[in-house]
């Protein structure tokens, strides 16, 4: 049971964050498809400086770890820019301009990895092996029965992930950017009537999802593997797009639908565990997650009411 | 005021020229774009780009290359590149198909995958003769990838559920129950792969012998040639075609307009399934004769870049689709002759991606300095009357 909780919420914590993202975006009007892409480019810059720092600070530092999660939202940030720009300044069709920018994401970097592993560090591989990371047990609180588990064994990106959610809570709900920001989504009209740069609002939502996606993206490579591969590119962006449509475009319940996800994918793992199946079951069970999220869009598409300008290439002459 | 035109920019709207023209020049000039980014990433490796190009060519039997080994020729490498190409075709058409009706097919991997698996463990481990196992082989291939893409285009009409996201949680769980089911039943326990199909039932001819070379003939790029002509009639030439592309340009006119949109985007998504299941058994029974578990052929999503760079259109699609094929095929020749990671090719696919889905701007910008230009010539005409 513990474990479930654990690796439930190791899981779960940076699709919510993803999902935030994926929400910063399509709230403002953009249909972004591309989050696959972005954490798997944002993790390998984060990647690469982990690597670049350990050879100077040896194993045991903390300090690389906290660096790629920075560089690992900038990275995602960066990259995040030729959606925006696609989308917003070149007029692209949104669903193919992601769609694109994830193909061009694996490419790159699985091409980048490699190369930069025979060039700079030569040797033939095609991952960045991370160090592991630190995990935080909180003494007394982690005694309390079935809670506890909440507070063993936390990866201090879990705490990272929280904190910024509040924050990105804070700004989409709290303040005058995120008003902006979900106006952009429902009437860019009447923003641009207000006199607010509709262009400018989503270019920053777009970023900020880059940045998020890149956190989670680290934070998957630290979890799930200790390394950086092509094996990052799993469908976990697509997860995150179907919880945040399961979450209606809302940050809170998309939250709940990241919980049922996570703890859908530990708990089928624990019970192959337990019934002693065969590892060929793990592959069974690896499509909870996908088929839960069919089902789930199945019951609650219908009945969700998208951003209204959703998806729509804003054109100031058109009413 | 008069506004000033560089030539730059004039030259530039004089080559890409107008309607028409345009189909074939804005392809062509993001091609080139991506060309020369691909060149630049391969001399900042400090390789010759050429020479790189060259092995491309070389490696798809296009051109001759140095040596070769026993039984082989350039003629061997042409058909081993149209045995690549054929699921290539069959997957760009499945793509185009669903594109034109206003839906995004990302799923083509997932459906070639389940009707590859399936036709091989019916079809392709039973001992029916070749001229029975064959048709047999494209009928059933059909009919599944058509029933996996409906199952899409279903959700889509009746909940309301986004393609791209349903058709990528189905290729997911198509990748992990078809590779539960090889490891646990159909695994040849040497090469970790499932067991390889009858050699009737392939749509491949491996090793003819033709004078003292051995050939590997794909019997399906026939069918794939016949089959684009075909889509290209029925986008052209039919009702149901014309309605297609009236649900893709605009949804809720084509409902006005009494169009059944649902059921036009079920069947299109059955037909783009359809072709799908074929480039799966031209894949997987042809060019292959077995399955990889855990992993979805590529070609379903380099389908794609083919697609949106013939424009969806199905002859469009068999020029593209050969452009990127030499990129698909010839970079294993590529990689050890030039000593570059093969990887490179699938980065300039992905950039050709990246500019072909700027297609649109390019067609708007073009059009913006034409009307500059016009309004200048207006100016200088008007100006030069003012001055008589």
């Amino acid at each position: 049971m513990n474990t479930v909780i654990i690796d439930g919420l190791s899981f779960a914590l940076p699709l919510f964050v993803m999902a935030i993202g994926g929400i910063y975006s399509e709230r403002s009007g953009i249909t972004n498809l591309a989050l696959e892409g972005l954490q798997g480019a944002g993790a390998f810059v984060g990647a690469l400086v982990a690597i670049l720092l350990m050879e100077q600070f040896g194993a045991d530092s903390q300090l690389p770890y906290y660096a790629a999660m920075i560089c690992a939202m900038l990275g995602g940030m960066v990259y995040a820019m030729v959606h925006a720009v696609m989308c917003i300044k070149f007029k692209a069709n949104q669903v193919i301009s992601g769609v694109v920018i994830n193909i061009l994401a694996m490419a790159l970097t699985v091409f980048l990895t490699k190369a930069i592993n025979r060039t700079v560090f030569g040797e033939p591989s095609d991952k960045f092996v991370l160090g592991v990371s630190a995990k935080w047990t909180i003494p007394g609180l982690s005694d309390i029965p079935v809670i506890g588990a909440i507070f063993t064994n936390i990866y201090p990106f879990e705490v990272i992930i929280i904190v910024i959610a509040a924050i990105a809570w804070y700004i989409m709900y709290r303040t005058k950017f995120g008003l902006h920001l979900r106006a952009c989504g429902d009437n860019p009209h009447a923003v641009d009537a207000a006199g607010i740069d509709v262009a400018k609002v989503r270019f920053k939502a777009v970023m900020m999802s880059g940045a998020l996606s890149g956190l989670a993206g680290m934070s998957f490579a630290y979890s799930i593997s200790a390394n950086y591969s092509s094996s990052i590119y799993v469908g976990y962006g697509y997860l995150s797009i179907a919880a945040l449509i399961f979450g209606n475009w809302k940050i809170m319940p998309t939250l709940g639908a990241c919980l049922l996800f996570g703890f859908a994918k530990s708990g089928g793992y624990q019970i192959v565990q337990a019934a002693g199946m065969p590892s060929a079951y793990s592959d069974l069970v690896m499509i909870l997650p996908y088929v839960l999220t069919l089902l789930l869009l199945v019951f609650f598409s219908k009945h969700n009411n998208s951003p209204r300008a959703l998806g729509e290439i804003y054109d100031k002459g058109k009413r | 005021m008069k506004t000033k035109t560089n030539p730059f920019s004039k030259l530039f709207v004089k080559i890409i020229g107008d309607g028409k023209r345009q189909k074939f020049t804005i392809p062509a000039f993001t091609i080139i774009l991506s060309l020369v980014v691909g060149c630049i990433v391969i001399a900042i490796l400090g390789k010759n780009p050429f020479s790189a190009l060259w092995n491309l060519l070389q490696g798809s039997g296009i051109a001759p290359k140095v040596r070769y080994a026993g039984g082989k020729s350039q003629l061997t490498d042409f058909f081993s590149f149209m045995n690549y190409w054929t699921p290539m075709i069959f997957a760009s058409l499945s793509v185009a198909v669903a594109l034109k009706a206003g839906l995004f097919n990302i799923g083509v991997s997932g459906q070639m995958l389940a009707a590859g698996f399936i036709t091989t463990i019916t079809i392709g481990y039973s001992t029916l003769s070749a001229p029975i196992a064959k048709p047999l082989v494209i009928i059933m291939a059909l009919l599944i990838g058509a029933m996996v893409g409906a199952l899409i285009g279903f959700l889509k009409y009746k909940f309301n559920i986004n393609e791209v996201v349903s058709s990528i949680m189905i290729n997911y769980i198509a990748e992990y129950v078809i590779a539960f089911f090889i490891n646990t039943k159909f695994v040849d326990p040497v090469s970790r792969q499932s067991k390889t199909v009858s050699d009737a039932s392939r749509l491949t001819l491996t090793g003819v012998k033709i004078g003292d070379l051995k050939i590997d003939i794909p019997l399906g790029i026939i069918l794939a040639v016949i089959v684009a002509f075909l889509i290209k009639f029925i986008f052209d030439k039919t009702t149901f075609g014309y309605e297609l592309k009236a649900v893709g340009s605009n949804r809720k006119a084509a409902k006005y307009a009494g169009i059944n949109v649902g059921k036009n985007m079920i069947m299109a998504m059955a037909i783009s399934g359809g072709l799908a299941g074929i480039a799966g058994a031209t894949y997987y029974m042809g060019y292959f004769a077995s399955i990889q578990p855990k992993v979805l052929a590529s070609t379903g999503f380099d389908a794609i870049a083919v697609s949106l760079l013939g424009n969806s259109n199905p002859i469009g699609i068999l020029l593209s689709s050969f452009l990127i094929n030499i990129i698909g095929t010839g970079s294993t020749y590529m990689s050890s002759a030039a000593g570059l990671d093969a990887e490179i090719a699938s980065v300039i696919t992905g950039l050709i991606l990246l500019f072909s889905a700027c297609g649109a701007f390019i067609q708007y910008r073009v059009k913006k300095e034409k009307d500059k230009i016009e309004d200048a010539k207006k100016y200088d005409r008007k100006s030069d009357g003012e001055e008589k």
